[in-house]
C-alpha cells in the first residue's frame, strides 16, 4: 500500500451529483498510482467551490490563493525550486472556469515558461459558488444567472490558447471519462507544464437550467467545437532545463566601475553644470564622463538626467553638481555653467525656466546656431555640432568648458576616455582637439 | 553636530577597502543590497523608474546563485516571488506606483500568509500612469495602507544612493524576521540620479535568515506563532513538514474557519508582531542643535534639501535641528517625539500636494506645532524650505 492523499472516508464538501467530486477523487487515484512522495507535492488552490478542495488532502503541502492566481503563485514555487534546487516540488493547481479567465494571463505565461507543475481546470461553465453567474466558458444558448435567456458570447477554448501558448501536455476529457485519472496522471508525469481541462456537471444550477446530464457533456463539448482527448503529449526543455544550458554560456562582462582618483581638482564651492541637447546624441553619456572625470579628480559627483518618456527623440539634459564635500539636494537652484548642444535642448531649458536662474558670474558655451534669450551673463559660442558631430557636441562642449576653466585637469577626461574607449580613445581625442583652445 | 541613530546597527563600514568611487544610481544599489542580503529570487516587470533594479537583478543575480527572471505583468511578477517565497528563497521585486496598484492584491495574500517578500517601489508623478520619468512621493500612503484593515507594512525610505544600498538590507532583514511584505519606498529621482560612492563606505548588515521549524517530534502547525509578537516558525513548501497555507481567515493549523477566537486572534497577531519591533525597526538620520526652536522632518529624496536647508540655517545662526525618517512604517514615533522636543515648530517637508505623511504626524507633535511644506512636479528645493521657515 503506497501513499495516501485525500483524507479517507472524507465528506466532500459538494452538492450532490457534483463532478467536483469526481475529479478529486481521480487526481488521488492518480497520484497514488504515481506514488508522488507527499512532501513533494503541493496542491495549489483558490477561490470557487473547486478551491474547496485542499482541505480534502491530509498529505501533501495545501496553499490556498487568490482567485486565479494559484498558476502563478505554484508556477513562482517551481520555477524557484526547478532552478535552485533539486526540483522535486510538483505543483498541482486546482482552478475552476473563473479563476482560468481571471489568471488566464498566469496560464499562457506558465505555459510558455514550461515549469514543471501541473493545471486541472475543473469546467462547469459558470461560477457555481456564487449562484450560478455565466463565464468565459459559458457555451452558447447556456442558461445561467446571469444569462437566463441563454448566452448569446461563444466560449473560449482553452486548449486553443494553451497549444498556441507552447503548452507541452494538454488533455481535455469529461468528468465522467472512465480513463479521467489515467490522464491526470499522465498530465503530472509530463515534465514541465501540463494542462487538463474537465468538462464537469454543476448540479446547482448547470443541471437545473439546461437539458444537462452526465451522458450530454459530450454533445455540448461537440457543440462548442472542443476537441476531446490528449491534444498534445510532447517533449519541450522545462525552464529549469533550459535555465542550465543558459548558465553555461559566458557570464557578462563587469562594468567598468570603479574610479581610482588619481588626479586633484582644487574646487572651492560646489558647481552645478547643465548639459543641454537631443536624446539620442549621446548628452547623458558624455556628462557621465564628466562626472567620472571629476571623480578620477576627487571630487564627489551626483549627476540627475532627464529625458522624456521616449528614449531617442526631444530633448536629454544632464544636471551634474561636483562638489569637494557630500552633496546633499541634487537639483540645481542657480547654475554655474550651462552647456547648450541642441535647439531641443535650448527649448527645455526655456520650459523649465532655467534661463531666468541665470546670474551674472553664469557660463553659458553654446553651439553657434542654437538660438538663446538675451542671458545677463558671458555666452559664449561654439561650432559644437558643425566641428564634431551632433554625438560628440556633448563631449565638445566640456572639453571646451574645461579647457577655459581648468576646473579639472584635463588628463582626468583623457583618463576617463581611455578607460571607457580603450584604444578607440585617441580618435575621440584627435576629433575634440579644436575646442581645447578658447572661443 | 551630525548624530546617526541607528537602533539594529548594521556592521561598521570596511575601512580597509580602498577609498574608490563608483559612479552609480540609487536603483542599481537597491540591486547590490538585495544581493547582500541573500536575496535568492527576483521576478520584475519593466516600469520607469525602477526598471533599473530589474535589469541589474536580470544581470547579476544568477551569479550570486539565484533566479531572476521577466513576468508578463506586476500581479504575476509578485506572485512569482511569493510563490518562491513559500518555497524558501528571499525574493524581491521593483516596481512603480501604477505596477504597485497591480500588486497589492498579492501584498495582502501575502501580509495573511505571513510571506517575507521586499517590493522596491520607485515612485513617479501619480495619479495614473502620471509622468514617468518625473519623480514625487505621492505613494507615500498607498504604499502604507493597501491591506484591508491597515495593517502595518514596514516601508523605508532611502534618498541617497548609499542609504539605497543600507535600507534594502534592512527590508530584508526585517521581511525575514518578521515574515512580512517590506516596501523599500524610493522614487525616481533616488533611484536614477547617478552619486559618487565610495563602495568600502557601504555599511553592510548580517544576513537574516526566517527561523525554522526545528522538528524534534512536534508536529508542523503553519501558523502557530510563540507568541502575539512573533511570527511562526517557516517550512519551505516541498520541504518534509507539511505546511498548509491559506491567504482565508485560518486557525493554527491554517484551516479556513470563521470567527473562532484562534482566528481572531491570529488576525490580532499579524499586527502585534510589527507593532512589537516598532522601536527595533525605527531607522533615522538626525542633526540636532542644541536649544533649538525649530525641527524640520522629511524622508526620501525630500529630505536631502531639508538636510540642505537646516544646514544652511545653522551657518546663519538659527538652531534647528534636522531628522531624517529613514523607517516611515512603523511611524518611529519615539525619535520624532525626542527630535521635536522644546520646538515651538515642526516643519515636515515632502514632495506631494496636501502633506500626506505630515497628517500622520499631527497626533504625534500637535497641530498647532505643524508647518507643511510641499510641492508636486519638482523636487523640493532648499530654497523654498528657507521660505517655508521664514513664513512659519
Amino acid at each position: 500500500m503506497g501513499a495516501t492523499y485525500l483524507t479517507p472516508g472524507g465528506a466532500l464538501p459538494y452538492c450532490k451529483g457534483c463532478s467536483h467530486g469526481l475529479v478529486l477523487r481521480a487526481l488521488g487515484q492518480a497520484l497514488e498510482r504515481l506514488a508522488v512522495p507527499p512532501e513533494d507535492l503541493a496542491i495549489v488552490t483558490d477561490i470557487g467551490c473547486v478551491g474547496l478542495a485542499d482541505a480534502q488532502f491530509s498529505t501533501p503541502h495545501t496553499i490556498h490563493t487568490t482567485h486565479g492566481r494559484s498558476t502563478a503563485f505554484a508556477a513562482g514555487m517551481a520555477l524557484a525550486d526547478g532552478t535552485l534546487a533539486q526540483g522535486r516540488l510538483k505543483p498541482v493547481v486546482m482552478i475552476g472556469d473563473g479563476g482560468a479567465m481571471i489568471g488566464l494571463g498566469h496560464l499562457v505565461n506558465a505555459a510558455l515558461l514550461n515549469p514543471n507543475m501541473t493545471v486541472l481546470v475543473h469546467n462547469n461553465f459558470l461560477f457555481g459558488m456564487t449562484g450560478g453567474q455565466n463565464s468565459a466558458f459559458t457555451p452558447e444558448d447556456f442558461v445561467t444567472s446571469t444569462t437566463p435567456t441563454g448566452s448569446t458570447t461563444p466560449p473560449l477554448d482553452l486548449g486553443q490558447l494553451l497549444l498556441a501558448s507552447r503548452a507541452p501536455f494538454f488533455a481535455r476529457k469529461l468528468a465522467t471519462d472512465r480513463d479521467l485519472a489515467e490522464v491526470i496522471a499522465r498530465a503530472i508525469a509530463h515534465p514541465g507544464f501540463a494542462v487538463v481541462e474537465i468538462l464537469e456537471l454543476c448540479t446547482a444550477y448547470a443541471t437545473r437550467w439546461n437539458p444537462l446530464t452526465g451522458a450530454e457533456l459530450k454533445n455540448l463539448a461537440d457543440r462548442a467545437g472542443y476537441e476531446l482527448g490528449i491534444l498534445r503529449a510532447a517533449a519541450r526543455p522545462t525552464f529549469a532545463d533550459s535555465q542550465r544550458r543558459q548558465a553555461l554560456r559566458a557570464p557578462r562582462a563587469s562594468e567598468w566601475g570603479v574610479i581610482p582618483g588619481e588626479f586633484s581638482a582644487q574646487l572651492r564651492e560646489p558647481l552645478g553644470l547643465v548639459l543641454a541637447g537631443t536624446a539620442g546624441e549621446h548628452v547623458q553619456s558624455a556628462a557621465s564622463l564628466l562626472a567620472r572625470a571629476a571623480m578620477r579628480a576627487g571630487l564627489q559627483v551626483t549627476q540627475k538626467n532627464d529625458n522624456p518618456v521616449t528614449q531617442g527623440t526631444g530633448f536629454s539634459v544632464s544636471e551634474l553638481i561636483l562638489s569637494a564635500e557630500e552633496i546633499l539636494f541634487t537639483g540645481i537652484e542657480e547654475p554655474d555653467t550651462l552647456l547648450v548642444v541642441s535647439e531641443d535642448g535650448a527649448r527645455e531649458l526655456e520650459r523649465n525656466a532655467v534661463f531666468t536662474q541665470v546670474r551674472p558670474e553664469t557660463l553659458v558655451l553654446a553651439d553657434l546656431k542654437v538660438p538663446l534669450p538675451d542671458l545677463p551673463c558671458q555666452v559664449l559660442r561654439y561650432p559644437f555640432r558643425s566641428a564634431a558631430g551632433a554625438k560628440l557636441a556633448g563631449l565638445a562642449a566640456i572639453v571646451a568648458w574645461l579647457s577655459l576653466t581648468s576646473v579639472l585637469p584635463l588628463e582626468a577626461l583623457w583618463a576617463t576616455l581611455e578607460a571607457r574607449f580603450g584604444t578607440e580613445a585617441a580618435a575621440t581625442r584627435a576629433k575634440l582637439s579644436p575646442f581645447l583652445e578658447a572661443a | 553636530m551630525s548624530a546617526l541613530e541607528r537602533n539594529a546597527a548594521p556592521e561598521s563600514p570596511d575601512a580597509s577597502r580602498e577609498s574608490r568611487f563608483q559612479l552609480i544610481s540609487g536603483n542599481r544599489l537597491v540591486a547590490q543590497g538585495a544581493l547582500e542580503a541573500g536575496c535568492r529570487f527576483f521576478s520584475g516587470y519593466p516600469i520607469t523608474p525602477s526598471s533599473e533594479i530589474y535589469e541589474t537583478m536580470i544581470a547579476e543575480l544568477p551569479a550570486a546563485g539565484g533566479l531572476s527572471l521577466a513576468a508578463p505583468d506586476e500581479i504575476t511578477a509578485l506572485a512569482y516571488c511569493v510563490g518562491a517565497s513559500l518555497a524558501g528563497y528571499k525574493s524581491m521585486t521593483a516596481t512603480s506606483g501604477p505596477g504597485w496598484c497591480l500588486m497589492i492584491e498579492t501584498v495582502q495574500y501575502a501580509v495573511m500568509t505571513e510571506t517575507p517578500v521586499v517590493i522596491a517601489l520607485v515612485q513617479r508623478l501619480g495619479p495614473s500612469t502620471g509622468g514617468a520619468t518625473q519623480g514625487g512621493q505621492g505613494d507615500v500612503l498607498l504604499a502604507e495602507f493597501c491591506t484591508s484593515g491597515g495593517y502595518t507594512l514596514p516601508v523605508f525610505a532611502p534618498a541617497t544612493a548609499r542609504q539605497c544600498y543600507e535600507v534594502t538590507q534592512a527590508a530584508f532583514h526585517w521581511a525575514e524576521q518578521l515574515r512580512t511584505p517590506v516596501v523599500v519606498l524610493s522614487d525616481k529621482e533616488v533611484g536614477m540620479t547617478l552619486e559618487s560612492v565610495n563602495p568600502g563606505s557601504l555599511a553592510r548588515w548580517p544576513q537574516t535568515e526566517r527561523k525554522p521549524f526545528a522538528a524534534g517530534g512536534r508536529r508542523f502547525l503553519t501558523y502557530a506563532s510563540p507568541c502575539l509578537e512573533e511570527p511562526p516558525e517557516f517550512a519551505a513548501v516541498g520541504g518534509a513538514a507539511r505546511v498548509v497555507a491559506t491567504g482565508s481567515a485560518h486557525d493554527q493549523a491554517g484551516r479556513l474557519r470563521k470567527n473562532a477566537p484562534e482566528v481572531i486572534e491570529l488576525l490580532i497577531h499579524l499586527q502585534a508582531k510589527i507593532a512589537a519591533h516598532a522601536g527595533e525597526m525605527a531607522l533615522v538620520e538626525e542633526e540636532r542643535a542644541t536649544g533649538a526652536d525649530t525641527l524640520v522632518i522629511s524622508y526620501g529624496i525630500s529630505s536631502r534639501a531639508a538636510r540642505a536647508a537646516c544646514r544652511r540655517m545653522r551657518s546663519a545662526g538659527r538652531q534647528v535641528s534636522f531628522l531624517q525618517l529613514l523607517t516611515l512604517f512603523p511611524i518611529p514615533a519615539a525619535s520624532i517625539r525626542r527630535a521635536a522636543e522644546g520646538c515651538s515648530r515642526v516643519l515636515v517637508v515632502e514632495e506631494n500636494l496636501t502633506g500626506l505623511y505630515a497628517g500622520l504626524l499631527e497626533p504625534l507633535v500637535g497641530a498647532d506645532r505643524l508647518v507643511r511644506v510641499n510641492g508636486i512636479g519638482h523636487m523640493i528645493t532648499p530654497g523654498e524650505i528657507l521660505a517655508a521657515a521664514e513664513a512659519a
